[in-house]
């Protein structure tokens, strides 16, 4: 135990310490990495379906007529930062400075919320171009596979808050630090869940065009804005 | 070792190492953005490899470090790994079984596809009403007696064109039902309905059919009460069906379009 005390290594949780398993995991820790591996399932057969679907639907709005690579890369970006915050807010609560446990979780969940901002712009944007859930395979299988990511991130921003909220009565510490953690895993698992998502639906499949090719199709107007098309 | 109880490891990586995993995490996802920035980049098949290489050492950053899998017992990582294979599975197999027929998807409901009119009233697809009925016998040639087409004034071009388009696509908006729907035209692709007559020589039968009628009264009427006069051979399915569905909504300017079209039928 003498190596816990260590430059570099955080005291641990009096929960872990005191609970004893079979595994040597605590059980929430345990149940939560076993929730995300089953996430892992549930995002997996949407994205199997966006797949599968890619370059069927028979009528536009096609990808390439309205995914905006540069905008959501930006939110990408944001979503990154709020992950940062994120182990910023475990190691405040770790090192037991109350501040900036407040301070770190705050921002987490405020970078959560401008992610979820450019989402709720980008849904209206489609929706004012025509594209609705039930407008083609590539609407619905988008709107499922995204909706369900904002909604998984919509819930960490309400759990941080929860967090927060429990921070400001000063009840967090390195003693309920895995109250910190396993919303960290959470939220950590969204972000690579969007790294995922991005990828494959923005930087791959945003190019995708419709069954004819159709050269109107051109993509979106406001990447012109930072003069990169 | 990561399984006795005593130590749980609980270790977390520097505030250098998140700043460095930060860092690395920007860079990663610049690398892709710039991988699609030219233009003929965009969508082409030999980018997925690298985005997918690099979107995986993000995932990879993410979970040993940010989620410190890597500081942590090793069932954990066992624990989600083995999830992430299983939803790999998933979509290896779905994509496997739906994404490779031949022919694709796509090509497949195209072929199947059908054409639908709403029925407003009733519900459902006009076609398939007509359809679910017996097909009836086409018109037989009339009488045998050879037409002799009238030589008349030049018929209005703009008239026929309107007709025809009438003829096809329906009158006024909406999903008006065409007279395609059940009249076969030779010489437009889009008339291959069975369920009325033939008319793809209707200019010249028209004028055979009764003595003392002139073609265009009697197109003009056979459009306006369809039931006044049935042609001889022609069986009447479904009584009412071609006024109340259709040409009931004609005006009369769209009357005598369709009575220049057809009258060209010959």
């Amino acid at each position: 135990m003498a190596h816990q005390t260590e430059i570099g290594h955080h005291p641990p949780a009096a929960e872990h310490a005191e609970e004893q398993t079979t595994t040597g995991i605590n059980h929430r820790k345990l149940l939560m990495w076993v929730f995300l591996s089953s996430d892992c399932l549930f995002f997996g057969s949407l994205i199997a379906t966006y797949m599968v679907y890619r370059g069927q639907s028979l009528v536009g709005p096609y990808p390439v007529d309205i995914i905006d690579v540069p905008i959501t890369t930006i939110s990408t970006f944001v979503l990154l930062c709020s992950s940062f915050a994120m182990v910023r807010a475990l190691a405040a609560t770790n090192e037991d400075r109350q501040g900036a446990i407040i301070f770190w979780l705050l921002m987490t969940a405020f970078l959560g919320a401008i992610f979820i901002g450019f989402q709720v712009y980008e849904f209206n944007l489609f929706r004012a171009e025509g594209l609705r859930i039930d407008t083609n395979l590539f609407g619905s299988t988008f709107f499922t596979l995204t909706g369900f990511h904002g909604a998984h991130v919509t819930l960490g921003i309400v759990w941080l808050l929860g967090l927060a909220w429990v921070a400001k009565k000063g009840r967090l510490g390195p003693r309920t630090a895995l109250d910190v953690e396993l919303a960290g895993l959470y939220w950590h698992f969204v972000d690579i869940v969007w790294i995922v998502i991005f990828t494959l639906l923005y930087l791959i499949g945003g190019f995708d065009t419709g069954p004819a090719g159709d050269p109107s199709l051109v993509p979106h107007s406001i990447t012109s804005l930072f003069g990169l098309i | 070792m990561s399984s006795d109880p005593g130590v749980h490891e609980s270790r977390h990586p520097t505030l250098k190492q998140y700043v460095g995993i930060a860092i690395f995490l920007f860079v990663v996802t610049i690398i892709e953005f710039v991988i699609i920035l030219p233009k003929d980049f965009r969508g082409a098949g030999w980018t997925i490899a690298p985005l997918a290489i690099l979107s995986a050492i993000k995932f990879a950053a993410v979970i040993f470090f940010y989620m410190h899998l890597k500081f942590d017992n090793r069932l954990l990582t066992w624990v989600f790994l083995g999830g992430l294979a299983l939803g790999f599975a998933v979509v290896f197999a779905l994509v496997g079984l739906f994404g490779t027929f031949t022919p694709s998807p796509r090509a497949w409901a195209e072929d199947k596809a059908k054409p639908c009119t709403l029925d407003h009233e009733m519900g459902g697809c006009l076609e398939d009403k007509i359809r679910a009925e017996p097909t009836p016998t086409p018109t037989p040639p009339a009488n045998g007696i050879e037409p002799t087409p009238a030589p008349g004034p030049a018929p209005d071009g703009g008239l026929v064109a309107t007709g025809r388009q009438i003829f096809i696509t329906g009158a006024g908006e909406g999903a008006a039902t065409p007279c395609v729907t059940c009249h076969t035209v030779a010489g437009v692709p889009e008339a291959i309905g069975l369920l009325g007559p033939d008319l793809s020589h209707i200019g010249t039968d028209a004028a055979n059919r009764q003595p003392g009628v002139s073609v265009d009264d009697y197109l003009w009427e056979s459009i306006r009460d369809p039931e006044a006069f049935i042609a001889e051979g022609v069986e009447r399915n479904t009584p009412g069906l071609m006024l109340t569905a259709i040409t009931a909504g004609l005006t009369d300017a769209d009357v005598d379009a369709l009575v220049a079209f057809l009258k060209e039928q010959k």
